[in-house]
């Protein structure tokens, strides 16, 4: 196990390389920086004094040595825009994002468990068709769409909830229904047609067949079963909300990353979008093997070598 | 030794599918006493394992018990509540199935899938119940049980996982098990050796055995009594010594002579021609027409009765009811 959890941690060095460098092409191909750094009348050869001293004359291969090896130092150059360094700018917007995405999980998974469970056992019933037709609903509505109106009803019309911003557990529940209502329905989903396979294995005749009820059935032996693909999905998705929570980010004013990545991205502020989608990757890749991990937990059949 | 546990008294057990009604079971009727081991035999598809479902009402949408009685010890079962009936489960009745690795449930423990029985029928305390799962799995012949108490089912051989299924099965003292061929998915050394271990345990603690199989050679082993089944029917019923040295019923005969005999070598295996007829396509009249070597015009007109031959035995047969015609 823990020879494992080496092995896979030794994986990420590659794939931080592979990141730098798709990343320093992000930055490379978008464009002068010079153009937006300098006043609009400055002339052309203070402009090419700058570049030179940015070293932006330099070939793409040192640049980009260069940069890596600032990386390595942890250096991911100085906001324009804050005047701050990137990197401890992103990482102070990190317990945003890490806060709205468990809120969605949580939304996700309480929504989700119950019907998708509830649907698998009254399969065909009325019930059942509106719940996987609710979460066709659910996950064809797009997420920018239902925060607006989520805002319309509950925040302008009904005043229940603050419209925008962080701060008090009020603030979270609208972008937490937001980017949760999506994820709830295709879990939903999968859930049932999970459990529809699994409440006609075996083994569930077997303890059917000691007297077991019906709902430790569905509750004991079915559903933990179900749940190796529930996990997979929801590892997906948590990476998805960490990277993915721009356009909610920016709807509720949601101090995270995505809103500072949206931000920095129409100001060209480059420095600040290298941190971010360095900081995202790696918390995908942790995602990633924490939900490995978990696999190991809920079935006994893997085994990691 | 004649006491009756369990009779079933016309038992048909349907399937209600898209496309048409598909009848399973049809009219079966067989008892079993006390400590008693009966086999039901039969090729696939003939209805035998549909019939030991029926007993524990385990038949799922969309088959349906749809008329006959099963009583066990004078209950009626088709008639209990799920409560009632969940009692008797696993507790009064239990079940073995065929293939070992997918009954057991993967994500659980052995000791935690046995003790979870005699927690559910007995009122002791996990520690008590732990006690217990181990002696049972001591019975079963499982070395090192307290070890393999933690084992998941997928560590553990064929043979034992069986073993397994069957302390499981007997965790709450049965009075009947039904065996649904509990030997099929074995090699052939453990299926002797599982089969011991049934007829020991068996005449230990007087428990009565259902044992389906397509296996003769399980049967000559096992069986008090043989019951035959052929499209979803009782053709032929008779004890086992009777079965074997005098069968009544042409398929009866055919199954035995498509039995290779090791002091026969020189001829060539014999068969049963032809296929089991599908539900959807049974012929007129009796069942096995079809693949009869003996067949009349009256077998493809008319559905032969289940008639009483000598020594307690039933055979479906118009060549049978017409000796006894010509006898008496």
């Amino acid at each position: 196990m823990k020879k494992y959890i080496l092995k896979r941690l030794l994986q990420i060095i590659p794939v931080l390389i592979i990141i730098t460098f798709v990343v320093f092409c992000l930055v490379y191909v978008a464009g002068d920086p010079v153009a937006l750094m300098l006043p609009e009348d400055s002339s052309e050869s203070d402009r090419e004094a700058l570049r030179q001293a940015l070293g932006l004359n330099d070939p793409f291969i040192v640049q980009y040595f260069g940069f890596v090896m600032d990386l390595m130092q942890g250096n991911f150059g100085t906001s324009f825009r804050y005047n701050q360094e990137a990197l401890p700018l992103v990482l102070e917007r990190l317990p945003a994002t890490l806060e709205l995405a468990f809120a969605s999980m949580v939304v996700a998974t309480v929504i989700s468990i119950p019907l998708g469970i509830y649907s698998a056992k009254k399969q065909n019933t009325f019930g059942d068709l509106f719940i996987t037709g609710g979460s066709v609903l659910g996950k064809a509505m797009p997420n920018f769409w239902l925060g607006i109106i989520l805002i319309l009803f509950f925040a302008v019309n009904i005043t229940i909830f603050p419209v925008s911003g962080r701060g008090s557990f009020m603030h979270i529940i609208l972008p937490a229904i937001t980017l949760g209502t999506g994820i709830a329905a295709e879990m939903t989903r999968l859930i049932r047609s999970n459990m529809l396979e699994i409440l006609n294995q075996d083994y569930i005749r077997t303890a059917k067949s000691k007297g077991v009820s019906n709902s430790v059935l569905v509750y004991k032996h079915a559903f933990r079963n179900s749940l190796i693909p529930v996990v997979t999905i929801m590892g997906l998705q948590i990476s998805h909300l960490v990277s993915g929570a721009l356009i909610t980010e920016s709807v509720f004013a949601w101090p995270g990353i995505g809103q500072l990545l949206v931000q920095a991205v129409n100001g060209r502020d480059m420095a600040v979008v290298q941190a971010a989608v360095f900081v995202i990757a790696i918390l995908v890749i942790v995602v990633n093997l924490i939900t490995d991990l978990i696999y190991r937990l809920l079935d006994p059949r893997i085994h990691y070598s | 030794m004649s006491e009756k546990l369990l009779e079933i008294k016309g038992l048909s057990t349907h399937f209600f599918t898209e496309n048409g009604v598909v009848p399973s079971v049809n009219n079966v009727s067989f008892d079993v006493n006390k400590g008693e081991i009966v086999c039901v035999v039969g090729e696939s598809g003939c209805g035998k394992s549909v019939t030991s479902l029926s007993i524990l009402q385990l038949i799922n949408k969309p088959g349906r018990i749809v008329n006959g009685e099963i009583l066990f010890k004078g209950t009626d079962l088709t008639k209990l509540s799920e409560r009632e009936i969940r009692k008797i489960r696993g507790n009064k009745i239990s079940m073995i199935f065929q293939e070992p690795l997918t009954s057991l449930n993967p994500v659980f423990t052995i000791g935690n899938q046995i003790s979870e029985t005699i927690r559910l029928h007995q009122n002791v305390n996990k520690n008590q119940a732990k006690m217990k799962t181990l002696e049972v799995l001591k019975k079963v012949g499982m070395p090192n049980p307290e070890k393999q108490y933690y084992s998941f089912p997928h560590l553990l051989s064929g043979g034992m996982r069986q073993r397994v299924m069957i302390a499981m099965a007997l965790s709450c003292n049965p009075e009947l098990l039904i065996a649904d061929e509990p030997t099929t998915a074995l090699d052939v050394t453990i299926q002797v050796q599982v089969l011991r271990l049934l007829r020991d345990l068996s005449e230990e603690l007087q428990t009565s055995i259902v044992l389906i199989t397509h296996d003769l050679g399980v049967v000559a082993e096992m069986a008090d009594r043989v019951v035959v089944m052929y499209g979803g029917e009782i053709v032929e019923q008779n004890n086992v010594f009777d079965l074997f040295s005098d069968p009544k019923h042409p398929y009866t005969k055919g199954l035995l002579n498509s039995t290779p005999k090791i002091h026969q070598l020189d001829d060539s295996l014999e068969s049963i021609e032809g296929n089991v007829p599908t539900p959807a396509n049974m012929p007129h009249g009796c069942k096995f027409n079809t693949r009869c070597p003996f067949v009349m015009n009256k077998c493809r007109e008319e559905q032969p009765p289940l008639i009483d031959a000598d020594n307690g035995s039933e055979v479906r047969c118009w060549l049978h009811l017409e000796k006894e015609a010509v006898s008496s």
